[in-house]
């Protein structure tokens, strides 16, 4: 059989060079634009896509009542959306077309690996490049034109160790995570933090990204016999190791991160979720009104809660964020380069979000937000504490 | 016009990736997908010398391809001692332990990656410059393959390709022969690992895995084994396809499964309509004697 | 830390988890020997399988054992598709070993995204809960979930083992398996056999998957990492040999959990390679692939009337 599908593939090449020679093409950033554009950079599809899918959404609600309300003093905001799957590979070339196809001036994105390789495409183009989301430390000195509305890994984790020595008055720690980056980057933060807290880590070990049996590394913090147990995981295999944890006999509170806080852990543990503590960096639907109409809406159109509920509600307050600062450039009429965008949202500096409440840029390009802690209570997450780092 | 830049690399890149992988199983048949891992040795090697050793960025990159050529012969010699067939599971088992590995260690970034890697060319000259870099050593690598392919070293190939057993009856040493194009193979990969590194300037274990080793895979066997453009064709059809797709305007939810869909869609198409690729080469199936000589 | 009660946990919990990773084990070596195939795409069954035991008890809202069933339906179904429409057409075009290779990763990244695209990467579990109660036995802590696993395993072991030993089917795929071309020359449909091998590694990976799946989370692309194991089992067996492969995995699984007694749990994932790579440099000639395997392990006389297959 001798077909010739090449032709067909040809002109499919042909149309995609032409499309993007057209828009290359099509005109420099006007003083006064007719839409104000930025881009979105998620994981829509691969493993992270699960929360990259919600947060995406989360962020489509925000531009649609933005633009509902009229928008950039009548102008339409509109978002570019576009898939990472949280590769750095990937996130490049998708951050390479919003710069030069799209013409953005800022966008956002997540996941460390991304936000890093990105880094010095805004940095080169100045271009705003606002990670929401991602919390390794070193986003903070990625370059100028990075900025973070999400605090950094050590926030958190800080905080809820502190927590549990101070105020839960627990001596002794066991810290268990994945091996990865985020896991033991965390895990250092929780044990040094523990210890300048005054308590002691009895024991520290980690476990293997493709494990499915925890049996050992449980054995050992059980042998230590410490009185709280942090586990620095993911989602996929956090609920597990929790499971396992009790039926060996681990009976102390089991601290965490916000990446186990959703209401399907009590749903797989049942009962041996009792005792789970969780941060959340954003307000929960007991700390804010709009939080609780926000989850109502997400249970009515799709059926469940989000997935990363926080990480939901700062893409959600995102384009709010970006559209007041287009807002004040449209009212001066400044050109919209992502160096005066820049400029301006220094010099706003702070920003007043619907969900997540007050944020502000300082100089280091960090954030700093009072850390949720929530527990499972009675079958249900219930808030335990409000700590401002 | 940077977009159109690094895919215009990114080509470069795949289809020396391509022409070398070609070079091992189709020329040489020897099946192994380990090339990534080569490719990866490549890259860091380069990356490391040049950000921590101060060792000048072109030194560099043809350092990372000579560990890459070490490396490869380190797998392959005991390995091929034995069988053929078992290549492929020393081979997997090496790019994937050496993955796993390589995430343990911190002073090259461990799984976070490794940030920060010098910049070469585009700082003086701009991006075009480094286009046209890439471009030219992808030419380089094809019009190479193609020498080495079609002249004495060819046939000896085919030879060994088409029955081992006589081919050593008649004094060859064939296992020679397989370990020399292996190690010629990820040597190429090495350097277009340092090309790699020092434009992107961002390195990850993970992105060197099975995914990539079945891109590359995709490529060579769509394209068309054992011919000169074949693998170029499909370098070049596989990194303008996906994104030609996302210009099709399909909302974001569906948007990536389904161009994974349709990517791996069109090579199962591909593997039963027209097997031999897209360009034939006159004797892909073993068992047939005769073929048409179908042109590209 | 090296006391008679941990030892004695690891042991049991690694003996009880291994339990799906003989099963993925048996099933890719049942495919490798038979077929003579690195069926990759066997991620695909497992897949499919276990969305078909999620659809059945979460969507359908179905009882257990229906989702079992469902796994077990779903397995056979991806491994019938696989079979009739790729390994089947390849084999009568005569492919390349090397093209069935990636058609088996290519048809299993295909099956991947399709999954993804139907079911999202949320993890889930074929239960709501995942969790098992616990009663504890001279100090080591056995869950609910282990003992019906141990149990449904050796239960497949034993009756695949009678499967090939006692039916007409699994002698026919014995003989095919030792050599195809004259197996079919006494008779023997060697597209039915090949057909029917594959089913029962469908079947076995459906029986796996649904073990897997009412203790641990799965999303679309678990499976392939689930393989990762069951691959360095089958090598580390023997590749031929079914028990060898069930055991490796055993064994794999025990020295995997145990290692963290003696090195650092950092180094734990690192440990499966390592032992692969070195099996395979040390102890080369230990293992054969089918084609050059000299030993004929048993014959087969006159098959299709009577059968006097000796056991080997």
């Amino acid at each position: 059989m001798t077909n010739q599908p090449s032709t067909g593939l040809t002109i499919g090449r042909r149309t995609a060079l032409a499309l993007v020679l057209l828009s290359a093409t099509s005109g420099a950033a006007l003083a006064q634009q007719a839409s104000y554009k930025f881009g979105l950079a998620m994981p829509l599809t691969g493993g992270q896509a699960l929360y990259g899918n919600d947060q995406v959404k989360a962020a489509q609600w925000a531009v649609d009542e933005i633009n509902k309300a009229g928008g950039i003093n009548g102008k339409k905001l509109e978002m570019i959306v576009l898939d990472t799957q949280a590769d750095p590979q990937v996130g490049i070339q998708a951050v390479n077309r919003l710069i030069s196809v799209d013409k953005a001036p800022v966008f956002i994105t997540a996941w460390s690996g991304v936000v890093k390789a990105v880094a010095p495409i805004a940095n080169d183009n100045k271009v705003v490049e606002l990670s929401v989301g991602a919390n390794a430390p070193d986003i903070a000195k990625l370059g100028d034109y990075v900025y973070t509305t999400f605090p950094l890994a050590d926030v958190d984790i800080r905080a809820v160790s502190n927590y549990s020595a101070t105020t839960l008055g627990k001596k002794k720690a066991a810290v268990l995570f994945i091996n990865n980056e985020t896991g033991i980057g965390s895990a250092e933060v929780y044990r040094d933090t523990f210890k300048k807290a005054g308590g002691e880590v009895v024991a520290y070990e980690a476990y293997d990204q493709k494990a499915t049996d925890f049996t050992g590394p449980l054995l050992k913090i059980r042998a230590a016999n410490p009185d709280i147990v942090h586990l620095q995981g993911l989602v996929s295999e956090s609920p597990q190791v929790i499971a396992q944890a009790r039926q060996l006999g681990i009976t102390v509170p089991i601290t965490s991160y916000s990446g186990i806080y959703n209401p399907k852990l009590i749903e797989q543990l049942g009962a041996a979720a009792e005792g789970v503590i969780a941060t959340s960096l954003a307000p929960g639907v007991d700390d804010l009104p709009a939080v609780k109409d926000y989850v109502a809406r997400w249970v009515k159109e799709a059926g469940r809660p989000p997935n990363g509920l926080p990480y939901t509600q700062y893409l959600y307050d995102s384009p709010y964020l970006v559209a007041a600062v287009f807002a004040s450039l449209d009212k001066k009429g400044t050109p919209v380069t992502g160096e005066n965008f820049r400029k301006e949202m220094l010099a706003i500096k702070s920003f007043d979000l619907p969900l997540t409440g007050k944020v502000t840029f300082s100089d280091d390009h960090t954030v700093n937000k009072p850390v949720y802690l929530v527990e499972v209570k009675g079958g249900k997450w219930t808030g335990k504490a409000v700590v401002n780092k | 016009m940077d977009y159109i830049y690094t895919i215009l690399i990114l080509i470069g890149l795949f289809v020396i990736l391509a022409s070398s992988f070609d070079l091992v199983i189709g020329h040489c048949g020897l099946i192994s997908i380990a090339h990534p891992i080569f490719y990866a040795l490549g890259a860091y090697v380069s990356a490391m010398l040049a950000k921590e050793g101060g060792v000048p960025i072109p030194l560099a990159m043809l350092a990372g391809g000579a560990a890459a050529f070490l490396a490869s012969v380190l797998v392959a010699l005991p390995s091929l001692r034995v069988s053929g067939d078992y290549l492929l599971i020393a081979s997997i088992g090496f790019q994937l332990g050496l993955i796993e590995f390589a995430k343990h260690i911190h002073s090259i970034g461990g799984a976070g990656g490794l940030t920060n890697i010098p910049s070469f060319l585009v700082n003086s000259y701009g991006r075009l410059s480094y286009v046209i870099l890439v471009l030219a050593v992808a030419v380089l690598t094809v019009l190479f393959v193609r020498w080495l392919t079609s002249g004495p070293y060819g046939r000896m190939m085919a030879a060994m390709r088409d029955d081992e057993l006589a081919f050593s009856m008649l004094g060859r040493n064939a296992i020679w022969v397989k370990v020399s194009v292996f190690a010629i193979g990820s040597g190429i990969a090495g350097v277009a690992g340092g090309l790699y590194a020092h434009y992107f300037r961002f390195l990850e274990p993970d992105q060197f895995g099975l995914l990539q080793s079945s891109a590359i895979l995709t490529m060579v066997v769509v394209g068309g084994m054992r011919t000169t453009w074949g693998p170029v064709i499909g370098a070049v059809v596989l990194q303008i396809l996906p994104q030609a797709i996302t210009f099709l305007g399909l909302p974001p939810s569906i948007l990536g499964p389904l161009q994974g869909l349709m990517f791996s869609g069109l090579v199962l198409v591909f593997m039963f309509a027209r097997p031999q690729g897209l360009l034939a080469a006159p004797d892909i199936w073993a068992g047939r004697s005769t073929r048409e000589r179908a042109d590209g | 830390m090296l006391n008679a009660t941990v030892i004695s946990q690891i042991l049991w919990t690694s003996l009880a988890t291994s339990s799906y990773f003989v099963l993925f084990a048996v099933a890719f070596a049942l495919v490798l020997k038979v077929n003579k195939v690195f069926n990759f795409a066997q991620a695909g069954m497992m897949t499919c399988a276990f969305y078909s035991a999620y659809v059945a008890v979460r969507v359908l809202e179905f009882s257990g054992p229906v989702g079992f069933v469902a796994a077990i339906a779903g397995g056979a179904a991806m491994a019938f598709i696989l079979e009739r429409f790729g390994f089947s057409v390849l084999r009568h075009r005569r492919a390349s070993p090397m093209f069935v290779f990636i058609f088996t990763l290519i048809a299993s990244q295909f099956i991947t995204y399709a999954m993804t695209m139907i079911f999202g990467t949320w993890p889930t579990t074929i239960f709501a809960s995942m969790f098992w109660p616990v009663s504890i036995i001279a100090n080591v802590a056995v869950s609910a979930w282990d003992l019906p696993a141990l149990g449904a395993t050796i239960l497949v072991l034993v009756v695949l083992w009678a499967f090939l030993r006692f039916t007409r089917y699994g002698q026919f795929m014995i003989a095919v398996a030792d050599n195809a071309d004259l197996a079919e020359l006494y008779g023997i449909r060697k597209d039915r056999v090949l057909m029917v091998s594959m089913l029962v590694a469908g079947i076995i990976c459906g029986i796996g998957m649904f073990l897997y799946g009412t203790r641990a989370q799965v999303q679309p692309a678990a499976a392939t990492e689930l393989m990762l194991f069951a691959v360095a089992a089958t090598i580390l067996g023997g590749i031929g040999n079914l028990w060898g492969a069930a055991l490796a995995a055993v064994v794999l699984g025990l020295v995997q959990n145990s290692s963290i007694l003696f090195i650092p749990s950092a180094w734990q994932g690192f440990l499966l390679y390592a032992f692969l790579f070195f099996a395979i440099v040390l102890f080369p000639s230990g293992f054969h692939l089918p084609e050059r395997s000299k030993r004929l392990k048993r014959t087969v006389v006159a098959p299709v009337v009577v059968s006097d297959a000796k056991e080997g």
